[in-house]
């Protein structure tokens, strides 16, 4: 285990020297910044793919007033939170409730904006209050606070409830009259009203179990970063800025941010608005793959020689490695890449890194073990036949069984290949954005969740197809 | 070959192999003189393959001492790659490098220990197709041969080396009786020319032409050894006449 801990932090080490890490300027503080890529109006991409929304506006405005520069590293709201207890980022802002249990682990800045949880009907309803609910049927969103809530007071109001994965789908269902009310995040269901649903909010002014939002550091650390956004906060606040910033997300029509109906009404208008994020996307999944591949391929195949080793201790070791790294799922490898190790190591590791050495490890695992195969596959006389003529081990594996055995291999490569492109997508879950990740964002801003997916997965199609042929040119090459 | 002038190729000293309980070699001492043909025969499993490995290190004795063209290989020290080069084996198998062309099988031993250059290897091996009579198959897939072709090409492959010891297992049992011959044949030219041999095989007609000294393999031990002449027709070990009797009756 230890060697093997010793390869890996040697391997961040060549690997982190390899990558850009952002310049800092030495006049000006810079920090890692982590937010929730998708949190409308709080925190989303907008038309042009800018992260933008209340949070990140009040972030940007801060900054510039008090002088700090920072890297916003878009992810999970989960993922968000973790990078700054673990010490991969200084600070999150990502629509985060101040509560008992995450004071213990973060400091909050000053509470920016207070939330809760508010209900909204149709526009000219007759219902005016929660009593006039008796009988009626409201809609919910499954495992939200607003859910929790409606459930909590469903007894004395007596309503019954019916629920929904997808907002669009339940607004509709409200304004179509199935259904009589809904509970939600206030602020997310104002956003939706802004945006032209056609619902009216009961209670914009008095939040339901009312709580603050607040940006968040590591307890302990960083008290430089807390300071100056608490000043730049105050700021903000005395001279208007913060009320212009809340008024412009939760006062302006849809449009504005999401772009207009026509470029998210036909798949030709998303690929359209959306060309630069589409191709970003793929270029991060291309760019994962191809060096996955290469370095996986290199890795596993110095796994599998290993694994016909005549030192038992070196078989035992490339057994142990491949049993490791096959048996652990991507993704919690990943995070304990990602999250965990950086407190172990103290040092960062950016999430392409991370990512790329999740997959590094794990397909080349998969592939350490179909090599091994390959190369048991070979027949033992080939072996005896190199070596009783004078060749010596390295030789004869290098010039009689490996040619023999990498053949027997191309299948398992080509497989391989496909599965590690299909792979790049659970690494969108540390926040590297490529072209699932990309298609997350684009439909939380525009709720075309069936076209977008279609187009992503028409493009993992099509790339697939190139790899394929392209493998297959090669095989065909090699066999010549 | 009795002449006691001649110089000892091969030197065995009681040695001792076994397979877990199965124990395969029993106290086994032979000496092979320069320009021998020693024919060794004897029941399946009596331990003849697992004698003529050790030859070649690719067993390891349990004890006892194997001396080779003067190096002590039972020794684990001993630099093994340069006493094979020196020592040519042919298996029943052929065990031909399939990712190779015929040509390149011949020419790949002598380039790989830097014993020849590449143009050197290609007329060596040219030469030798001639020898074994395949000289039109030199560019052509090994898996495109019949048995008795792959056998001759493995034996050519061996000769690339410039060996001064040929070890054969059983290099006709595996062949259609009609490939036999082709052979045998290019053994026996091989004999004639003066190579120290040391052949595993049923052929008892064969034996009997080319073997100076035929060794008699049973249960591990050498149970009788001696010219063909004496061994085949006058055997004393009542396990060697048994055997016989099978064999020429079969
Ligand atoms: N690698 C091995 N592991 C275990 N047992 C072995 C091994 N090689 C050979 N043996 C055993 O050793 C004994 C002698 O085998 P060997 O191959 O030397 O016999 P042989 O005289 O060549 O027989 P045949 O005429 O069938 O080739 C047999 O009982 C065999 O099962
Ligand atoms: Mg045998």
């Amino acid at each position: 285990m230890k060697k093997i801990l010793i390869f890996c932090i040697a391997f961040f080490a060549v690997l982190v020297t390899l990558v850009n890490i952002p310049n800092v300027s030495a006049a000006k503080p810079h920090y890692v910044i982590t937010t929730d890529a998708t949190y409308p109006p709080f925190d989303f991409q907008d038309k042009n793919n800018q992260y933008t929304g209340i949070d990140q506006e009040i972030l940007k405005t801060i900054a510039k007033r008090q002088g700090f520069t920072y890297t916003l590293k878009p992810m999970s709201f989960n993922s968000a939170t973790q990078s700054v207890s673990s010490g991969q980022a200084d600070g999150v802002i990502a629509g985060m409730s101040i509560t008992d249990e995450r004071k213990e682990v973060f400091d909050f800045g000053t509470p920016y904006y207070r939330s809760g949880i508010g209900w909204a009907v149709k526009k000219g309803s007759d219902v005016k209050s929660l009593k006039d609910l008796k009988g009626k049927t409201v809609a919910l969103k499954t495992g939200t606070s607003g859910a929790d809530y409606a459930l909590s007071v469903q007894k004395k109001y007596g309503f019954k409830v019916t629920y929904f994965n997808d907002s669009d789908t339940l607004y509709n269902d409200v304004i179509n009259g199935n259904t009589q009310a809904t509970f939600g995040d206030l602020p997310v269901i104002q956003y939706a009203v802004k945006n032209g649903t056609q619902l009216k909010v009961m209670n914009a002014k008095s939040p339901i179990e009312a709580g603050w939002y607040g940006f968040g550091v590591k307890k302990g650390d960083n008290a430089k970063l807390l300071t100056a956004f608490n000043k730049g906060f105050a700021d903000i606040k005395a001279d208007g800025t913060y009320d212009k910033i809340v008024a412009k997300y939760l006062g302006s029509s849809a449009a504005t941010f999401t772009g207009n109906k026509k470029d998210n009404s036909s798949v030709l208008g998303i690929l359209k608005s959306n060309d630069q994020a589409f191709l970003k996307g793929l270029w991060q999944t291309v760019l994962l793959t191809v060096l996955a591949i290469v370095l996986a391929s290199i890795w596993g195949v110095f796994l599998g020689i290993m694994g016909i080793s005549q030192v038992a201790g070196i078989r035992a070791l490339s057994t142990t490695i491949i049993y490791i790294f096959r048996g652990l799922p991507l993704m919690v490898l990943a995070f304990f890449i990602y999250i965990g190790l950086p407190s172990v190591i103290g040092m960062k590791i950016p999430a392409f890194i991370a990512g790329l050495v999740t997959l590094i490890l794990n397909e080349g695992a998969y592939t350490g073990a179909f090599v091994r195969g390959g190369f048991e596959a070979v027949e033992h006389g080939q072996m005896e036949a190199a070596r009783s003529l004078g060749l010596p081990y390295g030789k004869s594996m290098r010039k009689v069984i490996m040619p023999q055995g990498l053949k027997i291999m191309i299948p398992s490569f080509v497989n391989q290949f496909i599965i590690t492109l299909k792979d790049t997508s659970i690494l969108s879950a540390i926040g590297i954005l490529e072209l699932t990740q990309t298609g997350t964002l684009i439909v939380s801003r525009n709720s075309q969740g069936f076209r977008v997916w279609a187009i992503v997965a028409a493009i993992y199609l099509i790339v697939i197809t190139l790899l394929t042929w392209l493998s297959n040119w090669v095989e065909k090459r090699t066999r010549a | 070959m009795s002449d006691a002038q001649a110089k000892v190729k091969v030197h065995v000293e009681k040695v001792n192999k076994s397979y877990g309980d199965n124990h395969v070699l029993r106290d086994i001492s032979l000496d092979i003189a320069e320009n021998e043909v020693v024919v060794m025969i004897g029941p399946s499993g009596s331990g003849k393959s697992t004698f003529l490995r050790m030859l070649n290190q690719l067993e390891m004795p349990d004890d006892g001492t194997i001396v080779v063209d003067g190096f002590n290989i039972s020794d684990k020290s001993t630099d093994i790659n340069k006493v094979r080069e020196n020592i040519g084996m042919v298996f029943q198998s052929f065990n031909l490098f399939n990712n190779y062309s015929v040509l390149e099988n011949i020419m790949l031993a002598p380039i790989e220990t830097g014993k020849m250059d590449k143009a050197a290897a290609e007329t060596k091996a040219r030469q030798l197709l001639d020898t074994v009579g395949l000289s039109e198959k030199a560019d052509v897939s090994v898996n495109s041969l019949s048995g008795g072709q792959k056998q001759r090409i493995a034996i050519a492959r061996a000769l690339a080396m410039e060996p001064d010891i040929m070890l054969f297992d059983e290099p006709t049992s595996a062949l259609d009786p009609e490939m036999v011959g082709d052979v045998l044949e290019v053994m026996k030219n091989l004999a004639e020319s003066g190579m120290t041999m040391i052949i595993v095989t049923h052929e008892m007609g064969f034996a009997k032409q080319v073997a100076d000294r035929v060794v008699f393999f049973e249960s591990g031990k050498i149970q009788e050894s001696g010219a063909p002449k004496q061994v085949f027709d006058a055997p004393k070990n009542e396990r060697l006449q048994e055997f016989l009797s099978k064999v020429m009756h079969a």
